[in-house]
């Protein structure tokens, strides 16, 4: 019995049906073991007839299909679905968040001023690029979080692209005014806490900018990077005039306060952690960036896979069409098996009984 | 069919018939019978030696004779013969409409016929038991035509194979021979067709088979039917095609081929019955005896 009960677990773990109780009308599907669309005619013996495979076959299909029609009629009736699974794929791809620059200097173009023309703002670039970056990834778990003045929790690690592609279609609201990038790490690197997949980690920051980061805010992302290990992707839109973070600057203005980019980098090169910085002057830089991350981040991952609940009542109806139709092509294939039985009664001459008299 | 229960239609014309062999008996009757009588059909002359009866003496035949032997006309008496018509009111025989339709339109002929003759007539209706309320004694009395109609008009075949009643029937008849008309579609086994005639070895039987043709002529050449026995209620579907049509006649042609051949075996001739009676067909079958 054990195996019964196996069987049955295994049956409606995985099916079901939103009216059970309908289910009892399946008790129909014998009917058609009794009776058939056909009208029945009556002949004197049966063996008049003469025994015939294929009258057999044909008789037996009819009955199957009948029956199937009522089941499948039923089946739809009641709802019947597969219900949602996870299904556990192995793939390659990284979970990632995205931490997105809010500041209000991401509205200006490349060249630092309002976008007009054939311009494009930055956040704008950012946007139209990183929707291609997510629509190429389609494995991974991606995250969004953006910082302006203070950091601010978008989505949180998530399968779902579709979300993650509105989240980046936002990014080009008007933005906010100041860009803390140490807080904003703070909460990229949190998103990871609850995540004890062995995938690849990485955070991809798109700033324009950096500011200081606080002595006490960097002890902490040590800390948080040395509990978990990221990949550090920072893709600089670098606008025209400002400084870049690869240059050595004259000596005297190197510090931080005067240099902030730059020192950001040299910050997040003595974590100890995989980091590349990309330094983009222009929307094809932009795109090469991306590539090259989107080219780094491959290694294989288990991700689930959600197979949405599946409504099995319009194949159901399908099917009992098909059947049904079965059923009326038959019927219109029906004879009569004395078919001139009225006419002649009709034509019929007065019983020669009668005219005798 | 116009068969008419109320029997305000116009009289049925009576049929003459004759039997090949002489009835026992002591009814009068109109067939010329068994042994000798004063009177009735002229059968032959014989000696007055050996009929000594000079009130039959025929002068004319006497003087003719050159070698002056007196001759005493000997008639053969005329006596009554039973008729009986055994129905066989299975299942089957609802095909058609067969009992109420042209069954009742031969019974009440014969009845009529038999009454006409002056021969007592009986009517008896069986299907797995003998049904008494489809059965009619012996009697000679007019009007018994509508009283078999009307047995017959009501009637609703349902019941199983009817060589048990039937043979209950044949228990029922007379002790002496009688001219039986077994009217039935003769569609059960040929084994018991046979059981039934040995049953009815003492009579005159007449096979009156009732067929349907229009079942053999008018079968689609396509299609599906299900036909359902009348009796048995067992249903099959049929696919029906060219090939299948022909096959279909053939086995019509040889089971009606095996019945006639059971039938000659016993020196039984039947007669069809067909829709509607034929009654130039029926009375020429009785006149040949």
């Amino acid at each position: 019995m054990s195996w019964v009960a196996g069987a049955w677990q295994s049956l409606t773990g995985s099916w079901g049906v939103d009216h059970p109780l309908l289910l009892g009308l399946l008790v129909l599907a014998a009917l058609p073991l009794a009776a058939s669309p056909l009208i029945r005619q009556g002949i004197p013996s049966v063996f008049l007839a003469p025994a015939d495979g294929l009258s057999r076959a044909v008789s037996l299909s009819l009955r199957l299909a009948g029956s199937v029609a009522i089941l499948a009629i039923v089946l739809g009736l009641a709802g019947l679905h597969r219900r949602e699974q996870m299904i556990a794929r192995q793939g390659t791809g990284a979970h990632l968040v995205l931490l997105l620059d809010r500041s209000s200097s991401m509205d200006n173009s490349f060249a630092d001023r309002a976008p007009s023309g054939d311009q494009e703002a930055k956040s704008v670039v950012a946007k139209r690029l990183l929707d291609d970056f997510v629509a190429r990834r389609a494995r991974d778990r991606i995250g969004v979080a953006a910082f302006s003045t203070s950091p601010m929790p978008v989505l949180p690690l998530t399968d779902h692209h579709e979300v993650v592609r509105a989240a980046i279609a936002a990014i080009d609201r008007p933005g906010l005014a100041f860009t803390d990038v140490g807080r904003g790490l703070a909460l990229a690197l949190s998103s990871f806490a609850d995540d004890e997949d062995e995938a690849s980690r990485a955070i991809l920051l798109v700033s324009d900018g950096a500011a200081l980061i606080d002595r006490k805010v960097q002890e902490t992302l040590r800390d948080a990077v040395a509990r978990t290990p990221v990949h550090l992707y920072w893709l600089f839109l670098r606008s025209r005039g400002a400084k870049g973070i690869f240059e050595e600057p004259p000596p005297g203005e190197n510090t931080p306060q005067a240099n902030p980019e730059r020192h950001l980098h040299l910050f997040f090169q003595s974590l100890g952690v995989p980091y590349r910085a990309f330094e983009a002057t222009s929307p094809r830089a932009v795109e090469q960036a991306i590539a090259e991350i989107d080219r780094q981040e491959t290694r294989p991952i288990t991700y689930f896979e959600r197979v949405p609940r599946r409504d099995l009542a319009r194949p159901a109806f399908a099917v009992a069409a098909g059947a049904t139709t079965l059923l009326l092509l038959a019927k219109l294939a029906e004879r009569n098996l004395v078919r001139s039985v009225p006419t002649a009664a009709a034509a019929r001459p007065q019983p020669a009984v009668r005219r005798a008299a | 069919m116009s068969a008419d229960p109320a029997g305000d239609g116009p009289p049925l014309q009576p049929l003459a018939y004759r039997l090949r062999w002489r009835p026992h008996g002591i009814v009068p009757g109109a067939h010329p019978g068994h042994g000798e009588g004063t009177e009735g059909e002229f059968r032959r002359h014989v000696s007055l030696l050996r009929h000594p009866d000079p009130r039959r003496l025929d002068l004319r035949a006497s003087l003719r004779d050159p070698f002056g032997e007196l001759h005493v006309r000997q008639y053969a008496p005329r006596r009554a013969v039973p008729v009986a018509a055994l129905v066989d009111l299975s299942g089957s025989m609802r095909f058609g409409e067969a009992v109420a339709g042209r069954v009742a339109d031969l019974c009440a002929l014969i009845a009529v016929s038999a009454q006409r003759a002056g021969d007592p007539f009986a009517l008896f209706g069986a299907d797995a038991h003998l049904r008494e309320e489809k059965c009619l004694p012996f009697a000679r009395r007019r009007g018994q035509e509508e009283d078999v109609r009307r047995r017959l008009a009501g009637v609703r075949p349902t019941g199983g194979q009817a060589v048990e009643g039937l043979i209950e029937a044949a228990e029922r008849l007379p002790a002496r021979r009688a001219l039986v008309f077994l009217i039935s579609d003769f569609l059960m086994p040929a084994s018991e067709v046979a059981r039934l005639i040995d049953a009815l070895w003492r009579h005159d039987v007449v096979p009156v088979v009732v067929e349907d043709g229009l079942l053999d002529v008018a079968l689609p050449r396509w299609g599906l039917v299900e036909v359902a026995d009348l009796e048995t209620g067992a249903v099959r579907l049929v696919f029906m095609r060219p090939a299948l049509r022909e096959r279909w006649r053939r086995e019509t042609r040889a089971r009606r081929e095996a019945r006639e051949k059971l039938f000659a075996e016993r020196g039984l001739r039947p007669f069809a019955l067909t829709d509607p009676l034929d009654t130039e067909a029926l009375a020429r079958r009785l006149m040949e005896g």
